[in-house]
């Protein structure tokens, strides 16, 4: 498979030394999204490190993550402007559209919602960043419209 | 090795340089309360409730007991109005997290201390995160569980938390854990720990289950010796009888 052959790539790449667990992760995740299982297990053979610490490495730290992530990572702000201006609504809006919740990804792999806690734009608050990019003065209106807008995008593409 | 003069409560006692409060105190029959220690997995200190207040060159300190060494002379007080009060909080925190549990309910009760029912918590998970069992299952050399995510989900589990490969059923998490929060189901040949079913084996003497065959594989593994399972009361039955013998044979 393309994806092991690479994360053994990344994971080789690093002398077998303990140090370097934290490191690899945050690569794998770079390049991946999220950890595979296989490559927790790969890390855990090769660095020695027992599967349950690094499990609770991987949970403990929020920007490592051991679901898949889609290819669009919706990150709604739910700051303390964002959710005095009802950013819960445009994430049960988005879960509604989407038909998934929080933390989970839509079963095409497009999509996937996450809550954050401020992204600096609170003037624009609420607001949601999907890939970099800032949706700002969102109304639950707004939803359906950007979603598609990144659908079509994919036909095109 | 250098002995240092340790006054606990009073009473004098001599310790080894570098010896643990805790271990000082409870040689010498002072009872320090304590969650997260265990004599043979020291260096916790997650519970805070050993505090004890220490006198060193003539200035106050508040230390946990379990991980201070004894360099030099001190004068130690366990039970001052500081720390009862430092308990008292200690106590009513772990009422909050752990209403439900007995050992932790009894303990605070001593220091006055019951239930908020302000900060109602539902009954079910009595863990106090002490770690106290992962260190025993590092111990060991399984690594079996580990403490996984953080703040208010934080929580002790197995990897993915499917049953572990690594685990061995042998039961030490739950036999250290303080508040007695780990469960273990037991019956006909079987037992369940961490949702892995584990096959038993029986006794070669009289026949009771009593080990897990993957314990029982572990420590043979371990210490190199092969010999049939016995369980606990057997083995201490033998050796009683081996005693009676030899004191049988000096008689004649």
């Amino acid at each position: 498979m393309e994806n092991e052959k690479r994360i053994e790539e990344i994971i080789y790449g690093y002398p077998a030394e303990k140090r370097f667990s934290l490191a690899i992760m945050q690569d794998i995740q770079r390049e991946f999204n999220y950890i595979p299982r296989n490559a927790m297990e790969t890390i855990s053979e090769y660095l020695l490190i027992p599967l349950s610490k690094l499990y609770g490495m991987a949970t403990f730290y929020k920007a490592l993550s051991l679901n898949p992530k889609g290819k669009y990572i919706i990150k709604v702000c739910d700051g303390t402007a964002c959710h005095i201006r009802s950013s819960m609504v445009i994430v049960s809006e988005l879960e509604k559209i989407l038909g998934i919740k929080v933390g989970e990804i839509t079963p095409d792999g497009l999509f996937s919602i996450e809550t954050v806690n401020c992204v600096g734009a609170c003037a624009l608050a609420p607001v949601m960043v999907i890939n970099g990019e800032y949706h700002g003065k969102l109304t639950p209106q707004d939803i359906a419209g950007i979603i598609n807008m990144y659908k079509e995008g994919e036909v095109n593409e | 090795m250098d002995n240092v003069k340790v006054i606990i409560n009073g009473k004098e006692c001599i310790a080894e340089k570098g010896e643990l409060l805790m271990d000082i105190a409870s040689r010498n029959g002072i009872y320090i309360p304590h969650l997260c220690h265990h004599e043979s997995l020291r260096g916790q200190a997650t519970c805070r409730i050993c505090i004890v207040e220490v006198m060193e060159n003539g200035k106050k300190k508040i230390v946990t007991s379990c991980i201070f060494p004894v360099v030099r002379d001190i004068v130690v007080e366990t039970n001052t109005e500081d720390i009862i009060n430092m308990r008292k909080t200690l106590f009513s925190l772990l009422m909050a997290e752990v209403p439900g549990n007995e050992t932790i309910r009894s303990m605070a009760e001593e220091y006055g201390i019951r239930e908020n029912l302000r900060f109602y918590k539902s009954r079910g998970n009595e863990c106090i995160l002490c770690g106290l069992c992962v260190k025993a299952c590092e111990e060991l050399g399984c690594n079996a569980i580990a403490t996984v995510s953080r703040g208010t989900t934080k929580k002790v589990s197995t990897p993915y938390e499917e049953p572990s490969i690594e685990c061995i059923g042998c039961g030490s998490c739950a036999s250290v854990c303080p508040t007695g929060c780990i469960k273990i189901e037991e019956g006909y040949g079987k037992r369940k720990i961490w949702n892995r079913e584990f096959e038993m084996i029986k006794c070669s003497v009289c026949g009771k289950y009593f080990i897990t065959k993957e314990e029982y594989d572990y420590i043979n593994e371990k210490c190199e010796v092969l010999e049939a399972p016995v369980c606990k009361s057997c083995k201490q039955n033998e050796v009683a009888k081996k005693v009676l013998e030899s004191l049988m044979i000096e008689e004649k």
